[in-house]
């Protein structure tokens, strides 16, 4: 039997289900930031422009750092009352700051709605306006969108133009999906960066071109190493200020020291905890404002930060509930951090989500287990910070304790919709395969919310390149390759559904075309990279990313020792339900023909008789998610060709250094579920037009009705270790099912039986009951800080849409 | 299906309701299969629709439709359900549980399962009634590592007022399985009106104490059941009778202490 872990087991001097609270600073802080309103900030555009007008004369890389440099010299800062930590992104707390380099054209033409999005809203002054519509003209036909459009080829263009595949993030944004080395950063400082790249440049042959190019990058690396040491010295000289103005003697001492450890850190080795903390807070915003691709993560915090903590708790420099409090600091420094999308971004990324990962737990570089004191304080700080960033993530292996789990499991009640569970039992053994080093493949992280990657030396995007719309794409087919919403003919004609005498025959079309769609999506993806390549290098990212100083090469140019990439692969359990729906109806016991199906698609179900079509496609077809082999093994073909084809195109760093250089899929949606249902008509499995798509991997909601187990076994079904971009599973639970100690054990074997023996990828839960939502959309200043898991990551429900709302609520459980 | 296929006693049986992830029937992660058909007619029933050992008709008003309750099913058809889930089964000690209806009143068929379900090394329990034959009983609980055995009434006469049946054989069995060494619990279903005063804690105690049971568990009356009589067409008595919660049963469960038994509520 499994042992009871009851109240009063410790370990690490914690108990199951005690998290302790935020002490008065940190509540205080923490309110001040649920109370400050989001709004489009000017000034790093602003900043941004001067720089890249003063500096268009130099080689790119040295124009990047340049722009870094001018924002940190200049930029507002502040060191708001109630924070041990220093460091702020925009103006003021949760504003967000502009990027014109990457896309300008819908924030000038969003200038005027910001305030009047169903969900996600931002704010706008009319001097912010008039001071975006003043630089808006530099950026014409000058920024990654601009030049990401130029190179797509026309028919390739036609898909993205269409949504088929999405790429918004990609051509609008800086890429993100990024864990630096915090480690090396907090141990050395970065001037041990500083000194190899001085050691390398002396090095450099420059009569030969290639070794010149390098020495822009090197210089490029020393300006925003400086720049970044300086940003620290204006805290360090605004805390002295700010000390000596004030009269309270704990406060003053805390500015005091504030000021000590900026001017130490990150540029030095950080020796205690706090500077150890504060390097890596200060390190993580810079990259955050050097770019704003986001789910830049934190990588293992628990594993380096832990011998900073045991060392300090030796020496008696701090006790626990201090390092906690700091942790609760950094949680909520991490929310303040924002970003504006365009709103066709915002669709896929719905609660403007940053996805900062923190990841914990897992196993240490010899395989042992690595949760350690500090992994169990991040757990009391995300509880007692009780916010939906940063996100997090807890590795599972077998070895894991049951203590630990248990723990765990008291967080999933708390709804926050955390942690998220990775499985290294199965991404491991597939990053091996994939030629990742022992030691690197068990020291990976989740980065962003499911997808996984080498902290410090993996390249961008191990997922969240291209979005393609499976369900969508069936549509397509079963139309003869013409888009049934546009008429556009985008695919090959192999025969139109109503003609086709077998599933065999769609199934055959469907592969074929498939692969046509898979080979479009990387003609955009290497667009997309191509621009980004070329204009947009992140010099400070590069720098703290093994092994770009070595090669002298940004990581877009092959600087990482890893660069493997992934897109995300929409609708699988719509594609599934649909295929069986298809198969067994149509085909097999002929209820109903195929025009008869293809019609009530085209009428969206409201035709006569067409209910009734729709009901018996919903009820009286297998769904996926039950553990019913015939559908399940449906969707596994069908994903098969993507998943062969994907494999065969190299990304644009391909032979250029890293190892790796390729693709493979993923399916970790986030809310692209929601936008691409926008634009996809109705589909076989009985699913209105416009309506959301299922998300990542998970079921269908309510036609999982089969249970938990059920749902597991189907997902594992998947060919899991070849989406090594991440299987995304989202289930429900309701809060009442784990009042009882005993269900919370036989939650932990149901995770341990899907990782241990089903060898799953990824789970995480929401538990927030269905009446409290409800409740929050009619008053949502009653709810404020509710937080609910979107698809991968956290979200304020009530900075949603209501359709977005209105999906969660269907999708969550109703308590008896 | 026709009723000659159910009438072979071992090679069909008529189940109602298999459901997997079961989290109140034993140990670990449970698949629960759902016999339909049992000998009593208890009152306050929460689930009428296992009570007829034949398919009846369900009518949901607010969906209306109407589904069928109850399937036979083979032995193999079973077998391949419950096998899914060993995975589950094997990791977190659980297994499969019989409940119902009663599972003694299909035993035959029962056993066959069970057979089946020991050669592959599953944990198997029961939920019953402990009303049969002591001969059907004594061949039935060897096949299981844990029973869950109901006790409604300690007074033979109130028993059978409750129940339509006697005490006797109940009593009986009760003590074959608490003589056995088996693992077993024994639950009272605690019923307003039927078995919930504080003399009938009492005489359960001292029945308890007679027979040699040493752990108990209470299970206060519900109602989750109410929709169903509806659907079913059928008149509930329990209507109008309100909800038992834990905090309820403190004394009774105080009273039953007093007799050395030791006493868990499994309620909400």
């Amino acid at each position: 039997m499994c042992t009871t872990i009851t109240a009063d087991q410790e370990v690490f001097g914690q108990n199951v289900g005690n998290f302790g609270k935020l002490t008065p600073k940190m509540h205080n802080y923490r309110e001040s930031i649920l109370d400050a309103k989001p709004y489009v900030d000017p000034e790093r555009a602003i900043l941004t422009t001067e720089a890249y007008k003063k500096y268009q004369d130099q080689q790119v890389d040295i124009i990047r750092a340049r722009v870094l440099e001018h924002v940190l010299e200049n930029m507002t800062i502040y060191i708001e009352k109630d924070t041990l930590l220093a460091g702020n992104q925009a103006s003021h707390n949760r504003w967000a700051p502009v990027f014109p380099e990457y896309s300008m054209n819908w924030v000038i033409d969003e200038l005027d709605t910001f305030e009047k999005r169903s969900g996600d809203v931002f704010y706008i002054t009319e001097e912010a306006k008039k001071e975006l519509r003043e630089i808006a003209p530099f950026w014409k036909h000058n920024t990654l969108e601009d030049r990401g459009y130029a190179s797509f080829p026309p028919q390739s263009r036609l898909f993205y133009d269409l949504g088929l595949i999405g790429a918004d993030g990609n051509i609008t944004s800086g890429d993100g999906h990024i864990a630096v080395d915090y480690e090396h950063v907090i141990n050395n400082g970065l001037v041990s960066y500083e000194k190899r790249i001085k050691e390398l440049m002396k090095q450099l042959d420059l009569t030969d071109i290639k070794q010149q190019k390098k020495l822009y990058f090197y210089q490029a690396g020393l300006i925003v190493i400086n720049a970044v040491r300086g940003f620290a010295e204006r805290y360090a000289d605004l805390a002295e200020e700010q000390a000596a103005q004030t009269i309270e003697k704990k406060r003053k001492n805390e500015l005091r020291e504030i000021a000590r450890i900026l001017r130490k850190v990150p540029y030095q080795a950080s020796s205690t905890y706090q500077e150890a903390v504060q390097a890596i807070w200060l390190t993580h915003l810079v990259l955050q404002i050097e770019s704003n691709g986001h789910s830049v993560s934190y990588g293992r915090l628990d594993q380096y930060l832990d011998p900073f903590y045991e060392r300090d708790i030796v020496s008696g420099r701090i006790t626990a509930e201090k390092a906690t409090e700091l942790l609760t600091n950094l949680c909520i420094k991490t929310l303040t951090i924002n970003k504006v999308r365009s709103w066709a971004h915002t669709e896929f990324s719905a609660g403007s989500p940053l996805y900062q990962n923190i990841t914990i737990g897992g196993q240490t570089k010899d395989g042992r287990d690595a949760v350690n004191p500090m992994s169990y304080l991040i757990l009391n700080a995300i509880v007692q910070a009780h916010l939906p960033q940063p996100n997090l993530t807890v590795r599972y292996h077998h070895g894991l304790s049951d203590h630990f789990m248990r723990q765990c499991v008291e967080v999933i009640k708390k709804g926050l919709g955390m942690p998220a569970f990775n499985n290294d039992e199965i991404i491991i053994p597939s990053f091996i395969k994939r030629g990742i080093k022992k030691e690197d493949a068990y020291n990976y992280s989740a980065i962003g919310c499911v997808e996984t990657a080498v902290p410090g030396k993996w390249g961008y995007r191990c997922t969240g390149m291209s979005f393609v719309n499976f369900p969508r794409t069936l549509l397509i087919v079963m139309n003869g390759g013409k888009d049934p919403e546009s008429g556009k003919q985008l695919l090959p004609n192999y025969g139109h559904f109503t003609r086709m005498k077998s599933y065999a025959e769609l199934i055959a079309s469907w592969n074929k075309s498939l692969r046509e769609i898979t080979r479009q999506s990387v003609i955009i993806e290497n667009s997309c990279d191509l621009a980004l390549e070329q204009n947009y290098p992140d010099i400070l990212c590069s720098v703290l990313t093994e092994d770009c100083i070595g090669r002298g090469k940004t990581i877009k140019e092959g600087g990482a020792i890893y660069d493997f990439i992934s897109g995300l692969q929409v609708g699988i359990a719509n594609l599934a339900d649909s295929l069986a729906a298809i198969k067994k109806l149509v085909f097999e016991e002929h209820r109903i023909t195929a025009k008869q199906l293809w019609q009530a698609l085209q009428d969206n179900y409201q035709g006569e008789g067409q209910e009734s079509i729709r009901q018996m496609l919903i009820n009286e077809a297998p769904k996926y998610g039950n553990d019913i082999d015939e559908v399940d093994q449906l969707i596994v073909d069908a994903y098969q060709p993507y998943i062969d084809e994907i494999a065969k195109y190299k990304n644009t760093r391909y032979g250029r250094g890293p190892i790796g250089g390729f693709r493979y899929a993923g399916t970790s949606s986030i809310s692209a579920n929601v936008g691409q249902g926008h634009s996809t008509l109705a589909t076989p499995d009985g699913r209105f037009a416009r309506t959301p798509l299922a998300e990542g991997c998970s079921p269908e909601h309510a036609l999982d009705v089969d249970g938990p187990t059920a749902v597991f076994k189907s997902v594992s079904k998947l060919n899991t270790k070849a989406i090594t971009g991440g299987v995304l599973l989202n289930q429900k639970m309701s809060p009442q099912i784990l009042r009882s100690a005993e269900n919370c054990e036989k939650l932990v074997m149901l995770l341990r039986t899907f990782f241990n023996r089903l060898h799953g990828y990824h789970v995480q839960y929401n538990v927030v009951a269905r009446e409290t939502l409800v409740d929050a959309q009619n008053n949502p200043d009653k709810h404020r800080d509710l937080i609910v898991r979107v698809a991968g990551y956290s979200a304020f429900f009530v900075g949603l849409s209501k359709e977005t709302q209105d999906d969660i609520i269907e999708r969550t459980e109703q308590t008896v | 299906m026709t009723i000659k296929q159910g009438t072979d006693k071992t090679r069909k049986g008529l189940i109602f309701n298999i459901q997997k992830f079961s989290l109140n029937d034993g140990p670990g992660i449970r698949t629960v299969i759902f016999f339909k058909g049992c000998p009593l007619r208890c009152a306050w029933c929460a689930n009428p629709e296992s009570q007829r050992k034949k398919t009846e008709k369900m009518f949901d008003e607010v969906k209306n439709c109407s589904t069928i309750v109850g399937k036979y099913k083979t032995v193999s058809e079973l077998m391949k359900i419950i096998m899914q889930d060993k995975d589950f089964y094997d990791e977190s000690n659980g297994g499969v549980t019989f409940s119902g209806g009663e599972v003694l009143f299909q035993a035959p068929f029962a056993i066959k399962l069970a057979e089946a379900i020991k050669a592959r090394g599953i944990h198997l329990a029961c939920e019953t009634t402990g009303f049969a034959k002591p001969e059907v009983f004594n061949e039935f609980y060897k096949y299981m590592d844990l029973v869950y055995f109901d006790c409604k009434q300690w007074n033979p006469v109130l028993h059978k007022k409750g129940t339509g049946g006697t005490n006797e054989l109940i009593l009986k069995n009760m003590q074959t399985l608490v003589a056995s060494g088996r693992k077993y619990c024994i639950r009272i279903p605690v019923i307003p009106h039927f078995n919930y005063t504080n003399e009938d804690a009492k005489q359960f105690g001292k029945l308890f104490r007679k027979i040699g049971v040493t752990e108990v568990e209470l299970l206060p009356f519900h109602q989750f059941g109410l929709k169903k009589y509806t659907e079913l067409g059928r008149e509930y008595e329990l209507k109008n009778v309100a909800q038992l919660h834990a905090e309820d049963l403190l004394e009774y469960q105080k009273r039953l202490q007093e007799a050395g038994v030791k006493v868990k509520i499994n309620g909400w």
